[in-house]
């Protein structure tokens, strides 16, 4: 068996591979080409559809009129990607080199809420974050926030919705790479390197911390300049003070394609989201997967739908490659092997 | 493989007490090691179980009327009929099955799949690539429309219900390309020398991959299968389109919220919770009596 | 004030001119018949089916009912049944919530088993999972969906719904009330069978708000609700409110009042004085505080008050949305015949009412009020199961839309919503 998969070196991918291609190409590619072909019907239910090139119009008028919400799905899933690694690394790091024995107890732990109800949950969160909770009511004693404030019916918790209900995607991923760090490499680079990255740090924080700031300052329209400069100023401090040189020269390198995985597995099903923006916005916070469920559902317009899904997922395609250029695994995996 | 998996805790005692001598390390960074990064991290597990408080502690809620979304007083009685609700316990079996079917299927697939994209070199992988990430951007709704038709233009309803099978079609669908993506991240940068070593001991595929590549990538393989399994069990669009007359949990939920999720549903939500975690726990501890023997 | 008194005496009027001319043969008919039999007591639940008229027009079907003076009827109804509904839609046996005591009468009778599914949450979602299935001219699995009247229309307007045997249904001809016959979208009355009914009115908090009895309020920016109101995301209750208010009739809508009330809706949004555009969950925002003003639909509010019982629901001066879930019989329904039973069995008030004590909306059949009356008085005197009469003069229906217009006021409802 061994000499007959050597000389025939394409039968082991071509094996491993067609059970899975051939599933998605039957139950995914092929309702999607058909879906495509719907994006250049014209008519309505009532006369029927009919199909033409000539409707490629859906594609731009789609696009000049649904701008804003590309906008804010880009906005809004690129911080929640951000979000969830903040919060996802740190956690994954700890599991996998202080969780000892109950690592798999620990991951368990973070990833068991997912299995309940996405419903539930939210409720759950609107119950806590209530314009009358305890939560609220300290936030309301704090200097200089203004009686008005709420966070429900806000671009934060439509942010926040996003980032908790991806967390396990960003953290299970990173939990994988990083758990199969050796970490005597690490020591031995804290041996040679022990002390924090400054600048790099101070600088990786500002653009974070700003990032994300200026992304609130726009969505909650305050002075995003000022927001966004404060929330650099504060990141920086935060870089410079607590990002190792051991971290940035090892620890994170090899973690690579756990942060690679796991922002594209946020990112993507975060750009398309709809429900959180439905259940936690207001009508100034909707993203292009309301749209779409509108134009879908309410209008039945199936061609536009599927027009502005397709630019969607096109969009996505195209983040994906030059992400994949950036940080991708291909070279990884390509030089790994030479190793 | 067994050192890149034992090593690290090991590795870690030794880590805590040889990380002083580093002296140039600023004070700051030697809290932040130790004490800041377990205290972030807890913060983060309470932001995660937050939620699940509130659904545990509704779960002995005693509304007055359909919905249980005040806190009305305390009762055990959803407790002790925690499937008293019409539909319930029928959605929650389909749920269930569906869930660890369309896991298991999934994960076997998409570990396939991520095997032979990240192991050889082929024509034909960045179409391949481009397959597996499209199902992730596809909104929803698309997705489980566009499924339907196809079932219903294959005779879905003479020639076979929209039901259990069809929904597990279109779960295993959309789990695939989770497992493939996660797998890789797992496989991606792992050291091939150790597969060549092997594949010259063992001289034959089976034996390489059953005693060095699958151990070395099953973290990879749980995860993804977790992430298969979160999203089958709390999948409502795409369900929603491919049911026909069957109704999942999600679907009871979704319904049910019209006027207000009953009790029972906080209840099994807190059930699968701690069965989840609570079997994990009990097998690090059996595991850790039989190493001891 | 004077313009909406117009119109809904309009509208009664039209209503009942259509019943007449649509509905008034059959009754007459059937009066002649004797098909109902006195209708207030109790006792009907148990009692067989009131007998129809021997001499049918169609023979073959007719013959079901003919016999039912015995228990079992002579015509054949299939094995099983299959009914789509919304959640909290029939009535359950307080001592085992898996029993649903009219259903399981319906079986004992014709030996039908109803495989009763409450999976509809949405109209449009539910349209969703079989309009392949229709289009395609398949079947949808279904016997009976309950859509709400819109959605009705439109299967209706699009033919993918089965014309009732009225001939078979004495109880249904007999009993629905007036109120519901006559619609623009089912002119001849035999497409659709009014199931259960709501009112679209004002919810709000009068330990904030204070008293309320205008839809102004809703576009009036004021310090004690500015930022926390919120109005339904269904456009027709939404757009109805606001056409109300600003004095236009809903029951033939134009495009002209679309946009009216859309500039209408647009500035309260722009004022802030909106927070969301909501589904049920606006409940929960009235319960939690979040808001003091909202929306509501009747059937909620009814949960809604035993939770917080200071809030208040009203149908403002201006009017309210009067809306009707109807049971549909798919196209392609395998047991339409066992469907028109069904249908007609909870015609029978003393059903009807067993279903009504249970799911606290508007009940459309004629003397279940009275049967409630005796079996749960609470119930009977709810205003908003049974609201008096000047309230029920002041509720409006939203009349049926052409495919084109329907696709131009859902286009400009999104605008607001943000959707669109």
């Amino acid at each position: 068996m061994g000499t007959l998969l050597k000389r025939h070196r394409w039968i082991a991918p071509v094996a491993l591979l067609s059970p899975g291609v051939l599933w998605l190409l039957v139950f995914y590619l092929y309702p999607a080409v058909q879906m495509l072909q719907s994006s250049f019907w014209s008519g309505s239910l009532e006369t029927g559809f009919t199909f033409s090139f000539d409707n490629y119009t859906n594609y731009t008028k789609a696009l000049a009129s649904y701008a804003p919400m590309y906008g804010r799905s880009i906005m809004y899933a690129g911080a929640a990607t951000v979000l969830t690694f903040l919060i996802a690394y740190p956690l994954a790091y700890t599991i996998a080199f202080r969780g000892g024995r109950f690592k798999n107890v620990l991951l368990f732990l973070v990833v068991a809420p997912f299995f309940t109800s996405f419903l539930l949950r939210t409720i759950s969160w609107t119950i806590l974050l209530s314009d009358d909770s305890p939560i609220l009511r300290v936030i309301h004693m704090l200097p200089g926030v203004s009686p008005e404030f709420r966070l429900l019916a806000t671009p934060i918790a439509v942010i926040s919705g996003i980032t908790y209900a991806f967390l396990p995607f960003m953290t299970l991923p990173v939990y994988v790479a990083v758990e199969k760090i050796d970490f005597r490499l690490v020591e031995a680079a804290r041996d040679l390197y022990a002390g924090p990255w400054r600048p790099g740090g101070a600088i990786v924080g500002f653009v974070v911390g700003g990032g994300l700031a200026t992304v609130l300052g726009v969505a909650f329209e305050w002075d995003f300049l000022i927001t966004g400069i404060v929330g650099g100023i504060v990141g920086a401090g935060v870089g410079w003070f607590f990002i190792s040189e051991s971290f940035v020269r090892v620890t994170f390198p090899l973690s690579v394609p756990g942060v690679f995985a796991g922002s594209l597995l946020t990112f993507i099903p975060a750009i398309g989201d709809y429900i959180n923006a439905e259940l936690l916005g207001n009508p100034d916070t909707t993203m292009i997967g309301n749209v779409i469920q509108n134009k879908f559902l309410t209008q039945n317009d199936y061609p536009a739908a599927s027009a502005l899904s397709f630019m969607l997922m096109a969009g996505v395609l195209v983040v994906v490659a030059i992400y994949a250029r950036i940080l991708g695994t291909e070279e990884l995996s390509a030089s790994a092997g030479r190793i | 493989m067994a050192t890149a998996k034992t090593a690290a805790p090991r590795g870690e005692a030794r880590g805590a007490s040889a990380r002083p001598r580093g002296g140039a390390r600023g004070v700051l960074g030697r809290i932040a090691d130790r004490y800041l990064l377990i205290v972030y991290t807890l913060l983060a597990v309470i932001y995660l179980l937050l939620p699940v408080f509130v659904i545990i502690l509704f779960s002995f809620n005693n509304p007055p009327g359909r919905s249980n979304f005040l806190w009305s007083g305390f009762t055990l009685k959803y407790w002790l009929n925690p499937f008293g609700v019409s539909g319930l316990p029928e959605a929650v079996a389909l749920s269930l099955e569906i869930a660890f079917l369309s896991t298991l299927i999934s994960t076997i697939l998409g570990t396939l799949v991520a095997i032979a994209l990240e192991r050889y070199r082929f024509r034909g992988r960045a179409p391949i690539n481009a397959l597996i990430f499209l199902p992730m951007a596809t909104p929803e709704i698309i997705m489980g429309a566009s499924l339907l038709t196809l079932f219903v233009a294959i005779g879905a309803a003479p020639f076979f219900p929209l039901n259990f099978v069809t929904i597990l079609i279109a779960h295993v669908m959309f789990n695939i390309s989770y497992v493939v993506v996660t797998v890789r991240a797992r496989l991606a940068g792992f050291p091939r020398h150790l597969e060549e070593a092997a594949a010259d001991l063992y001289a034959n595929e089976w034996e390489t991959f059953r005693r060095v590549t699958f151990p070395l990538i099953l973290p990879g393989v749980v995860a993804g299968a977790l992430l298969a399994f979160s999203l089958s069990i709390d999948d409502f669009v795409i369900t929603n389109f491919s049911a026909g007359k069957t109704q999942t949990f999600p679907m009871f939920i979704y319904a049910k919220a019209k006027i207000g999720i009953p009790v029972q549903v906080n209840v099994i939500g807190t059930i699968i919770f701690l069965v989840a975690v609570g079997a994990v726990f009990v097998t690090t501890l059996a595991s850790r009596r039989s190493n001891k023997r | 004030m004077t313009r909406n008194d117009d119109t809904t005496a309009n509208l009664i009027s039209r209503r009942h001119v259509l019943a007449g001319g649509a509905l008034a043969g059959v009754a007459a008919f059937l009066a002649a018949c004797g098909g109902t039999k006195p209708l207030a007591t109790p006792a009907l639940t148990t009692a067989p089916p009131t007998s129809a008229p021997t001499t049918g027009p169609s023979a073959s079907t007719a013959a079901t009912a003919t016999a039912t003076a015995s228990a079992v009827p002579a015509a054949t109804p299939s094995a099983e049944l299959n009914w789509a509904n919304w959640t909290y839609y029939m009535d359950v046996d307080p001592k085992d919530a898996n029993k649903h005591p009219t259903l399981d009468k319906f079986t004992a009778k014709y030996g039908t088993k109803v495989n009763y599914s409450e999976v509809i949450n949405d109209n449009e979602e539910f349209f969703g999972t079989i309009q392949p299935a229709l289009q395609g001219g398949a079947d949808t699995g279904w016997d009976i969906i309950t859509m709400t009247d819109w959605m009705a229309a439109k299967l209706i307007r699009l033919g993918w719904v089965e014309q009732l045997n009225v001939a078979n249904m004495p109880n249904f001809t007999a009993n629905l009330l007036d109120t519901y016959k006559g619609v623009n979208w089912d002119p001849t009355g035999d497409h659709h069978a009014p199931w259960q009914s709501g009112m679209t009115g004002l919810g709000f908090d009068p330990a904030k708000t204070g008293q309320i009895d205008s839809l102004q309020a809703l576009f009036t920016a004021d310090p004690r609700w500015t930022g926390k109101v919120d109005m339904l995301s269904e456009m027709r209750d939404a757009i109805g409110l606001t056409m109300l208010k600003l004095g236009i009739d809903t029951a033939n809508p134009t495009r002209d009042g679309c946009d009216k009330a859309v500039a209408e809706l647009m500035k309260a949004k722009n004022a802030k004085i909106v927070r969301a555009f909501k589904g049920n969950a606006y409940a929960e925002d009235l319960k939690a505080g979040n808001v003091v003003l909202t929306m509501a639909w009747s059937g909620d509010m009814v949960q809604v008050l035993t939770d917080k019982p200071g809030i208040k629901f009203v149908i403002a001066k201006e009017g309210g949305m009067l809306w009707t879930d109807n049971n549909l019989i798919p196209k392609g329904a395998v047991h339409k015949g066992t469907a028109e039973m069904l249908i007609d069995f909870y015609y029978q008030p003393a059903i009807a009412a067993e279903v009504e004590a249970y799911v606290n909306y508007l009940c459309p059949c004629k003397g279940a009020a009275e049967v409630l009356k005796a079996t749960n008085p609470d119930v009977a005197k709810n205003p908003l199961i049974f609201p008096p009469a000047d309230i029920l003069a002041r509720l409006h229906i939203f009349g049926g839309l052409s495919e084109a217009d329907e696709t131009y006021f859902n286009q400009q409802f999104a605008t607001v919503t943000g959707k669109g």
